[in-house]
């Protein structure tokens, strides 16, 4: 791929589909590709299937059709090997309130590392990426929301995944803290890291990632670079490309 | 206006499904305990004013006096059933004669009563349960005041027609019994009265079942907020997320919840084996311990163990149901909601067990309490200490079963996609889209 993007991909998603009920598809024979290093948004209205795809891509729900390879493993048959090589990080996801921070990162460090050193070395970069110094001796409870997505941002990447799955990144954050965290993503990104990023907030969006993918009633509509999605339907930016797209269907 | 606006609003709120449920559970349980209390206050009428008796004086006096005996008790619709001890060991006796009690007639009766001594007799009853109300036979008072009554008008009767009565026999009628008492339990006895046991064991018996239910309860919040706090908090996702099997996670939690009932369970009953140590060596110094130990109701190790064994089986079963109920949790609210079901069904066994002998209910009653897993847990002390063991060992094999249904069930749930779309109510389920 150009814009120095790796053609080796991370992610290979072929006909994902997810059926709650007997005909009805949350998610249907959704397929796109994440290379080594880029930032892939999934875009679309609520209950567009955004979160089912996300989910099944981390192993949190089973796949009704299709599959997806992570790094070479299979969501269906290596799951736990796919786990390995993910982190996930939910929408208005919490943490556990009665920890401090620093136990928080170091818990999930050494969920995801492989020995005791890596693990300090994983809360170590968490606790440089978060920011939050000294308050990270103090219990979760007493963290404001913006604090508290930090230091789940910063346990999502500390462990510098082969693919980070953030929902909603910067929900909850204010203008500054949701700039510095798109900068981190873009830095991270350059640095050989691949991003799947679900998101309401198309200037986000166009600002942080590579391509885009707009998802709409289960479906995976259109792919590819913001530019030329404007271009492609003439539109101004990207909500109007977006616009035109899901009303299209 | 505006208070009642307020009021209004508050009472909605405060008589929630929870409490209304709780209301229900306890009309319902108690009338089930209601009933069962009545059943057994009518047997233990029936059976006192059924006196099973044995003449071992045979003489015309205390033929005289039997046949008086029974012309009395006929009057209050009771009888009196002669029966034949062939020797000393009462428990082999009762269990032949299939009674629970005997009111015996010695030898010499006669002549006491002809030196106008006072006459002893002795009364043989089994213990078969530590419950208030299961032991409703128990005492020798109503045979005995018949036996005395048919004493005096023999008596009476006797000497009148032979001319008046001295001082003597004035003061010999004014107390011409005197009764000793021989308690059975199993097949152990020791020469006291049955009622002064069951005052002594009535701690015992009540307090295994309050620690049980407190440990449920305990155990159901502990494992429901477990579960809960994880989905409602958001953090279930980011931990399954993780390179964890879910296997692992499951394990985890019940393992460390296992552990804290166990430890619970341990010392609870580390505590009440120091309680009853305290109460017992406490009075007639160490009398009553020894009477209790000769009738096989003081609990050793290996039976505090057994008792101790099942109680945990109970609590893993609760485990492994609250997992499930945490799963259904969608608010903090729902959550204390969803600890309902395991509260009424301990309650029903709890409430049963402190009054009744659960053994002596109705078949179709006791099986249906039997179903309850718990009320095996209630139930475990009176059934060790009475060598109950069919019952024991059953319900124990019962549990096992029970916990492994449960636990297969739990694993099920918490390994399918259902952990994230399992939700409490019907209506929520449909308008809830799992997808966004």
């Amino acid at each position: 791929m150009d814009n120095g993007i790796s053609t080796e991909k991370v992610l290979e998603v072929k006909g994902l589909s997810k059926m709650y009920k007997k005909g009805v598809y949350a998610s249907e024979k959704v397929s796109f590709d994440v290379h080594k290093g880029e930032i892939f948004a999934l875009i679309g209205p609520n209950g567009a299937g955004k979160t089912t795809t996300i989910r099944m891509i981390s192993t949190l729900l089973q796949a009704t059709e299709g599959d997806a390879i992570v790094a070479g493993h299979s969501i269906l048959t290596e799951p736990e090997k796919v786990r390995k090589n993910i982190t996930y990080l939910p929408d208005e996801a919490g943490a556990y309130k009665n920890m401090k921070g620093i136990d928080y990162l170091k818990f999930m460090a050494e969920l995801y590392a492989d020995n005791k050193s890596q693990a300090e070395e994983y809360t170590e970069r968490g606790r440089q990426i978060c920011e939050l110094g000294d308050r990270l001796n103090d219990k979760i409870q007493s963290y404001s929301r913006g604090m508290q997505r930090k230091l789940l941002l910063a346990r999502a990447i500390m462990s510098k995944p082969a693919l980070a799955i953030l929902d909603e990144p910067t929900s909850g954050l204010d203008i500054i803290n949701a700039l510095e965290i798109r900068r981190m993503i873009r830095k991270l990104a350059g640095e050989g890291m691949s991003f799947l990023l679900s998101s309401h907030n198309m200037l986000e969006i166009e600002y942080v990632s590579d391509r885009v993918g707009i998802i709409a009633k289960g479906h995976l509509l259109e792919t590819g670079r913001a530019g030329e999605l404007t271009e492609k339907y003439g539109a101004k930016n990207l909500e109007e490309v977006f616009e035109k797209v899901v009303t299209r269907v | 206006m505006r208070f009642m606006t307020l009021f209004k609003k508050e009472l909605k709120e405060m008589l929630n499904l929870q409490n209304i449920l709780i209301m229900v559970i306890m009309v319902v349980v108690l009338s089930m305990a209601g009933q069962g209390m009545s059943q057994a206050m009518e047997e233990g009428t029936e059976a006192m004013m059924e006196v099973n008796l044995c003449d071992l004086d045979d003489t015309d006096f205390s033929r005289n006096v039997v046949k008086f005996m029974t012309a009395n008790l006929a009057k209050e619709e009771g009888s009196v059933n002669s029966v034949t001890l062939e020797s000393d060991d009462y428990a082999k006796e009762l269990k032949r004669l299939g009674v629970k009690n005997v009111l015996i007639i010695p030898k010499g009766f006669t002549d006491s009563v002809n030196n106008n001594e006072t006459a002893e007799v002795r009364f043989v009853q089994k213990m078969t349960s530590l419950s208030a109300m299961g032991n409703q036979s128990t005492g020798s008072q109503i045979a005995v005041q018949y036996l005395s009554v048919a004493v005096k008008d023999v008596v009476y009767n006797v000497k009148q027609a032979s001319g008046k009565l001295s001082q003597a026999e004035i003061s010999f009628l004014d107390k011409p019994l005197k009764v000793s008492e021989t308690t059975i339990v199993g097949s152990k006895s020791d020469n006291i009265s049955s009622t002064l046991v069951l005052q002594m064991c009535s701690a015992q018996g009540m307090l295994v079942p309050m620690l049980m239910y407190i440990l449920i309860i305990m155990s159901t919040n502990m494992m429901v907020n477990a579960v809960s706090t994880e989905k409602i908090d958001k953090t279930l996702e980011t931990l399954l997320s993780s390179p964890i099997s879910r296997l692992s996670v499951i394990t985890a939690k019940m393992l460390a919840a296992a552990v804290v009932a166990a430890a619970q369970a341990a010392a609870y009953m580390f505590g009440m084996h120091n309680m009853m140590d305290s109460m017992l060596s406490s009075g007639g110094d160490g009398e009553y311990s020894q009477v209790l130990e000769n009738l096989g109701l003081t609990l050793n190790a290996g039976q505090y163990i057994l008792i101790g064994l099942q109680m945990f089986i109970s609590i893993l079963i609760v485990l492994s149901i609250s997992l499930v109920l945490g799963i259904l949790a969608q608010d903090v609210k729902s959550a204390q909601t969803l600890t309902m079901p395991v509260m009424a069904g301990a309650m029903v066994p709890f409430m049963l067990s402190m009054f009744l002998d659960i053994n002596s209910l109705s078949p179709v009653l006791r099986y249906v309490v039997y179903a309850i897993p718990f009320t095996h847990s209630f139930c475990s002390s009176a059934n060790v200490m009475f060598g109950n063991n069919t019952v024991f060992y059953g319900g124990l094999i019962y549990q096992v079963i029970f916990l492994i249904a449960c636990l297969a069930f739990a694993l099920r749930i918490f390994m399918s996609d259902r952990i994230f779309t399992m939700s409490l109510g019907v209506k929520k389920t449909k308008d809830k889209t799992p997808a966004e």
